[in-house]
């Protein structure tokens, strides 16, 4: 995919960084790291088209000149038990700048789940995936996140296995200077297992970036129900890549919530691989300034009698942007898939800016699929209504912002995490609305 | 209560109000008629201050007020209540928790607190049931989904809500059986009083049977063509509007 094989500066200084890494990481995992390396040599940064970074500027990111962070600087307690959910307790994954610190988290409930990536791979088969899936890796942000992964983590449900509540894990990064940092979780979720898993990503200080990637691998019949807060400081970067393989009669359900930052992308990429797996994909934003937030999806539909929903909103104000660039891939064979993809933008200020390119592209005669993308103002009609009954502008405007993003927070499936929600990433429309 | 004098109005600089005055006087029930497109929905939407309509010309003061210096909120809260023809639907707005801001942002401009909202949830049963709601409209989104006649009882409920000083009823009868009318008429007769007052905009003389009008008003072209009580309203409906509007 790349065009050259001559490294740009930008691409020398992450590979002279990488010699830090690898002076300093784990042996086990120098291999896969190094195998991420060359890929990510041979991806080299995207130039202005590439097809996977159309709408983002990657520019100011690549040229930063990033250290690394090794996990030990400090985070208070009341820092992390601010960003805990409620029922979440007994069961949170705290990582500082990538690195699960134990300290910090809680693992009563999960303890046995958990094997640290480095050990995970003596296991031939998982490491046969990993390798693979760096062969195949086409977006170098994903293939610079594994040649740089600390000490990754593999949690993994038994068969026939439920954990009981959910599952927090707390990004927490630190920032304060350029530094990256790459956390890697593979979740590997037995015959008939389920887990439900809260993710929330916050930052102490600016200038840092995240580079995250997460493989959720499901069984026959395994059930997850996902949500993802990003909710980082908004002057630092933020990518994040998950994987998803669907295997018979399996569940994926995913929403997530961004804040936006300077940069943000959540990659997704999902196969459905056998008949009977169904995949819930959500996204809203709530954006303001100059953050951005950019969704790139690929969904393959492998198999027959599979179903995909896809539903994304964006609120963009100030000089915001977002972009959405999906597509649905439905292989020959995967007859009566049933996928559908939407994007609704709600547009508040006149420079922020939206870019949608929701695609299909079908090899199978017998399937129901359907797509499509809005771009919207506030409805005058309504906004006026509203005022009629004695609401001011702001309180109507805000109400009619509110309601626009409750169809995707209401399928959030934790009350807590809608709680949090609504008091702060809607409590963003509030401050600027006039 | 309500003066218009020499009102001329309308959006995009096309003028659809051309010299309408009325004065309304607390207690005092108007009923408004006129043939499709005359302008009885442009001048509720002035008197609403929907930001799309322009006064060119005239005044309107309301308990002595320049009207049209206030913007919607302003009036709604001075205790103008607009019960709209084509009532908008708003999803993902739930219903009884817009009843409740709209309830208390009329308590907090009058000094008062905000009602505690098991309180509320009685009140708005009672008005509820005593316009033939089913208790389901509490969930539901406003007007969301809602037919004709369920969005026109919704307005009514709005009006039951607010206790408003005037109210203008814009086809609030268009969509409703006979037995809604009947219902929503009893509603809206409960709220009157002698120190509040109604605009009654409708084609039927059949609503006029059940809120008896004090004075009935032909709107045709922008303007007030005849007025008189409620006998004319009977004469509109066996002799058409050619009745009035040719003879001016
Ligand atoms: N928003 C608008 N855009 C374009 N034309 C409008 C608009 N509002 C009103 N008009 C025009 O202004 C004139 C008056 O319309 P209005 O709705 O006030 O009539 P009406 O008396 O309420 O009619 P009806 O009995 O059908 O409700 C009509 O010619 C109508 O087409
Ligand atoms: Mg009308």
């Amino acid at each position: 995919m790349s065009d050259t094989l001559v490294e740009s500066s930008a691409e020398s200084a992450f590979l002279d960084l990488h010699k830090k890494l690898i002076e300093q990481g784990s042996p086990a995992l120098a291999e896969l790291q190094q195998a991420a390396l060359n890929r990510f040599e041979l991806l080299g940064f995207p130039h202005s088209k590439h097809e996977m970074y159309t709408y983002l500027n990657t520019k100011e990111l690549v040229e930063t000149a990033f250290g690394l962070s090794d996990g030990s600087k400090k985070v208070s307690e009341d820092f992390v038990a601010g960003h805990i959910y409620p029922g979440c307790e007994s069961q949170c994954l705290v990582f500082v700048d990538g690195i699960l610190n134990r300290n910090l988290s809680r693992l009563e409930g999960v303890s046995a789940n958990l094997v640290p990536l480095s050990e995970a791979v003596s296991d031939q088969e998982l490491k046969k995936y990993l390798l693979e899936t760096i062969e195949d890796e086409n977006d170098v942000f994903a293939a610079l996140s594994t040649a740089f992964c600390g000490e990754g983590l593999v949690f993994k449900v038994g068969d026939n296995t439920q954990i009981s509540g959910p599952v927090q894990v707390l990004f927490v990064s630190t920032g304060g200077s350029p530094v990256m940092h790459a956390p890697r979780i593979v979740w590997q979720l037995g015959k008939l297992s389920e887990v439900k898993v809260i993710e929330k990503f916050v930052g102490v200080e600016g200038g840092y970036f995240i580079n995250a990637v997460q493989d959720w691998l499901l069984a026959e019949g395994a059930g997850v129900a996902f949500t993802q807060v990003q909710a980082d400081v908004s002057d630092s970067w933020h990518f994040s890549k998950t994987r998803v393989h669907l295997h018979r009669n399996s569940r994926f359900h995913s929403s997530n919530a961004s804040f936006g930052t300077q940069l943000a992308r959540h990659h997704y990429d999902v196969r459905l691989k056998e008949e009977g797996s169904e995949l819930r994909l959500n996204g809203v934003s709530v954006l303001d300034d100059k953050e951005q937030v950019h969704n790139f999806i690929r969904i393959h539909h492998e198999a027959p009698q599979c179903i995909s929903h896809q539903h994304f909103k964006n609120i963009i104000n100030g000089h915001a942007r977002s972009s959405f660039d999906g597509t649905v891939i439905v292989n020959q064979g995967a007859q009566l898939t049933s996928s559908d993809q939407l994007i609704n933008n709600l547009m508040l200020s006149n420079d922020c800016h939206a870019d949608n390119k929701p695609n299909l592209m079908i090899f199978a005669d017998d399937v129901k699929c359907t797509h499509g993308a809005t771009i919207g103002q506030i409805d005058e009609e309504q906004w006026f209504y509203l005022q009629t009954r004695g609401l001011s502008a702001r309180v109507a405007k805000e109400l009619l912002t509110r309601s626009f993003a409750k169809s995707i927070i209401e399928t959030i499936e934790f009350p807590e995490v809608v709680k949090d929600l609504n008091g702060t990433l809607l409590k963003k429309l509030e401050v600027r609305n006039d | 209560m309500l003066e218009i004098k020499d009102l001329h109005a309308g959006f995009d600089g096309n003028e659809i109000i051309k010299g309408i005055s009325l004065t309304i006087k607390k207690g005092e029930i108007h009923a408004v008629m006129g043939p499709n497109g005359s302008g009885k929905s442009t001048m509720a939407k002035i008197l609403s201050g929907h930001p799309s309509y322009e006064a060119m010309g005239g005044e309107i003061l309301f308990d002595g007020e320049n009207l049209l210096e206030m913007d919607a909120e302003q009036r709604s809260l001075a205790g103008i209540f607009m019960g709209f023809q084509y009532p908008v639907e708003v999803p993902g707005v739930n219903n009884a928790e817009f009843l409740r801001m709209a309830h208390n942002a009329r308590r907090v401009k009058a000094g008062e607190e905000e009602i505690d909202p098991l309180d509320f949830d009685d009140l708005l049963s009672e008005k509820m049931k005593t316009l033939g709601m089913e208790k389901k409209y509490k969930e539901r989104n406003l007007n969301d989904g809602f037919s004709g006649g369920e969005k026109k009882k919704n307005e009514i409920l709005q009006m039951a809500i607010l206790e408003p000083k005037l109210s203008i009823l814009d086809e609030t009868d268009s969509g409703l059986d006979i037995d809604a009318l009947r219902v929503v008429s009893e509603g809206v007769n409960k709220l009157r009083n002698e120190n509040n007052a109604l605009i009654l905009i409708t084609h039927y003389q059949r609503l006029l049977d059940y809120i008896k009008p004090d004075y009935v008003h032909v709107l045709s072209d922008g303007k007030i063509v005849k007025s008189g009580d409620k006998s004319l309203a009977l004469e509109l409906e066996s002799q058409g509007y050619d009745w009035v509007t040719t003879a001016n």
